[in-house]
């Protein structure tokens, strides 16, 4: 459904972030992206979403080149979850949550019962229905994201774009948020393509993982074949042990201190 | 929510009566209803009524209403609490163009289009600095005050080098006045607020997703660079249009929106009218104010909206969390 071809992008004025990438997402398919702090997973994020623009190369989406979808064609069809989204007016959860429906609206179109319908769904398949009436700014880190994924759901997108779901939350919020997205991935038939930071989570639930090195793909291809120590110690510059899950029997990395080998 | 549009529409209302009743003479309910309703009568409290203070009045209301407007929008599309007209520099930039007008002399009907002019000029120019140095409330603020700074000088300028004969009304208007006004301008001025204001009520639910940023704005579908550049030529017509009638008014679309959104919310869609009907109420409020308090003397509104504002922009800052303010 999306195929990104020699894909070359950056801020303006400054050097190229993304270099000549190249990869195809299948429906269905759970990708993840990883790689080190500035090696342009948000940037790349950024040129799929228009809001930066295409150097070289091209993006098409089920064929069609992306310059040419207006964003409110393309926002009916691709939800991003941000990193971070600072919210300045204390709107409330079901009032955040229909924003969601903008894209699917005309300018003097009224909601109707259709577009409360798929809010209410979006709120009820991530568990927010008991938060609608609270103000986004007073909710935890988990709520939080999981309101986000809500208004997320409201646009009805094929594809969901995720920057560091995980990021800020506790360990069990961690595993809440992934799960939550991996069953509706699996029931609504619904596209991930989601940046993580932790490579065990990503080995957990991607089916695969695109492993960038500044700017450029270094390796692509299932959790077994890119998170190897190799690999790793390549990109990361860290010393890693893998090993595999004791559950999942997925890869599972193991890191180390330098002052237990006992080099400090 | 419905309870709150009654209770303003009422307060309109009678602010209206109000305003016709107080002034530099008092003049009682019953004069008022008969004066109203014989325009062509004789009589001294009928000719007051019609030729005094029903345009002023009805200035009060266009004016606040567009400053209360232009207030909620500016605060929605740079995120920001304390954004509006007048600590952006965007009413200073809209007297710098009335001013221009005023000494060329090309008539009261071109001052509109003039304050529009500087209006758009400051705007581009708070858009541009706060762009490089990032939308940051400081920024912001900094470089409203520094832009006012630079067009309130640029004016002193005009009236220190011009010899015309018209600079001491120039002066009471700059301070932010509604008696000046001509009937045409106000015809004008009408004009220029219905449009401006319904045109911003098409955009209030782009508005209502660009507060959550443009780069969630554009991942929800909206059009950023063209809506935010359409509403910010909208606003600078409504201030300008503002400013070439009443001078420079600070604060009410500061206040008013700040309390509004308290009131129903931060969403657009009602946060607006509701912000027009209680802008409207407050200036010609504030207007009935400066006209009675040291009468039979008048005080400019702009007196008592900037002391107002001045409170409470200070509150503000004594209250708000740092996060709020940085």
């Amino acid at each position: 459904m999306l195929e990104v071809f020699n894909l070359t992008c950056g801020y303006n004025g400054r050097k190229e972030v993304i270099k000549d990438v190249s990869f195809h997402v299948r429906r269905g398919d759970f990708i993840g992206i990883i790689g080190p702090n500035g090696s342009g997973k948000t940037t790349l994020f950024r040129a799929l979403t228009k809001i930066l623009p295409i150097w070289q190369g091209e993006i098409l989406y089920e064929g069609e080149d992306i310059r040419k979808i207006s964003s409110k064609e393309l926002a009916k069809k691709v939800a991003v979850l941000p990193q971070i989204l600072e919210i300045t007016f204390p709107f409330t959860v079901s009032e955040f949550v229909m924003m969601g429906r903008f894209p699917h609206l005309e300018r003097f179109e009224k909601v109707k019962e259709g577009d409360l319908e798929v809010v209410r769904r979006a709120i009820e398949s991530t568990d927010t229905l008991s938060l609608r009436d609270r103000k986004i700014g007073e909710l935890s880190g988990g709520e939080r994201q999981r309101v986000l994924l809500a208004q997320a759901l409201a646009q009805q997108p094929e594809l969901l774009l995720l920057d560091e779901p995980t990021t800020h939350l506790d360990i069990s919020h961690q595993v809440d948020i992934l799960d939550m997205v991996k069953r509706l991935s699996l029931e609504k038939d619904l596209t991930i393509i989601s940046i993580l930071h932790d490579l065990n989570l990503a080995s957990e639930y991607c089916k695969r993982l695109i492993l960038l090195k500044e700017g450029k793909i270094f390796k692509e291809g299932t959790p077994g074949d890119v998170l190897t120590c190799q690999d790793i110690k390549e990109v990361y510059n860290t010393v890693v042990v893998v090993d595999k899950s004791p559950i999942s029997f997925k890869p599972h990395l193991f890191l180390y201190s330098k002052w237990d080998k006992g080099e400090i | 929510m419905r309870n709150v549009f009654f209770i303003l529409i009422i307060l309109l209302i009678s602010s209206f009566f109000g305003c016709l009743m107080f002034g530099g003479g008092r003049i009682s309910i019953e004069e008022v209803i008969t004066g109203l309703f014989h325009p062509q009568s004789e009589g001294v409290a009928s000719t007051i009524i019609w030729q005094i203070r029903i345009p002023r009045v009805i200035l009060g209301f266009l004016v606040g209403a567009g400053l209360a407007a232009s207030g909620c929008v500016f605060q929605g599309l740079l995120r920001n609490p304390l954004a509006e007209p007048y600590t952006l520099g965007v009413s200073g930039g809209a007297a710098f163009g009335a001013t221009i007008g005023v000494i060329l002399e090309l008539g009261s009907f071109w001052l509109p289009g003039c304050a529009f002019l500087g209006a758009l000029l400051s705007i581009s120019l708070v858009y541009l600095v706060a762009s490089i140095k990032r939308f940051s409330i400081p920024t912001l603020v900094l470089g409203g005050v520094i832009l006012s700074f630079l067009f309130s000088s640029m004016v002193m300028f005009i009236f220190a080098i011009s010899q015309s004969d018209r600079i001491h009304s120039c002066i009471l208007w700059l301070m932010g006045d509604l008696s000046v006004a001509e009937p045409n301008l106000i015809k004008l001025i009408l004009i220029f607020i219905l449009i401006g204001v319904s045109s911003i009520l098409i955009f209030s639910r782009d508005l209502n997703i660009l507060t959550l940023g443009e780069e969630k704005a554009t991942h929800l579908g909206v059009e950023v660079i063209k809506v935010k550049r359409l509403l910010f030529i909208i606003t600078s017509f409504i201030t300008g249009g503002c400013v070439s009638a009443s001078g420079i008014i600070g604060f009410v679309g500061l206040i008013i929106p700040h309390f509004m959104r308290q009131l129903i919310g931060p969403n657009h869609v009602v946060l607006i009218p509701a912000s027009v009907l209680a802008g409207a109420i407050f200036l010609s409020l504030c207007d009935c104010l400066a006209r009675t308090i040291i009468a039979p003397q008048e005080l400019p509104v702009g007196v008592i909206t900037g002391i107002l504002g001045g409170i409470f922009f200070l509150t503000f800052l004594l209250r708000a969390k740092r996060w709020e303010i940085f």
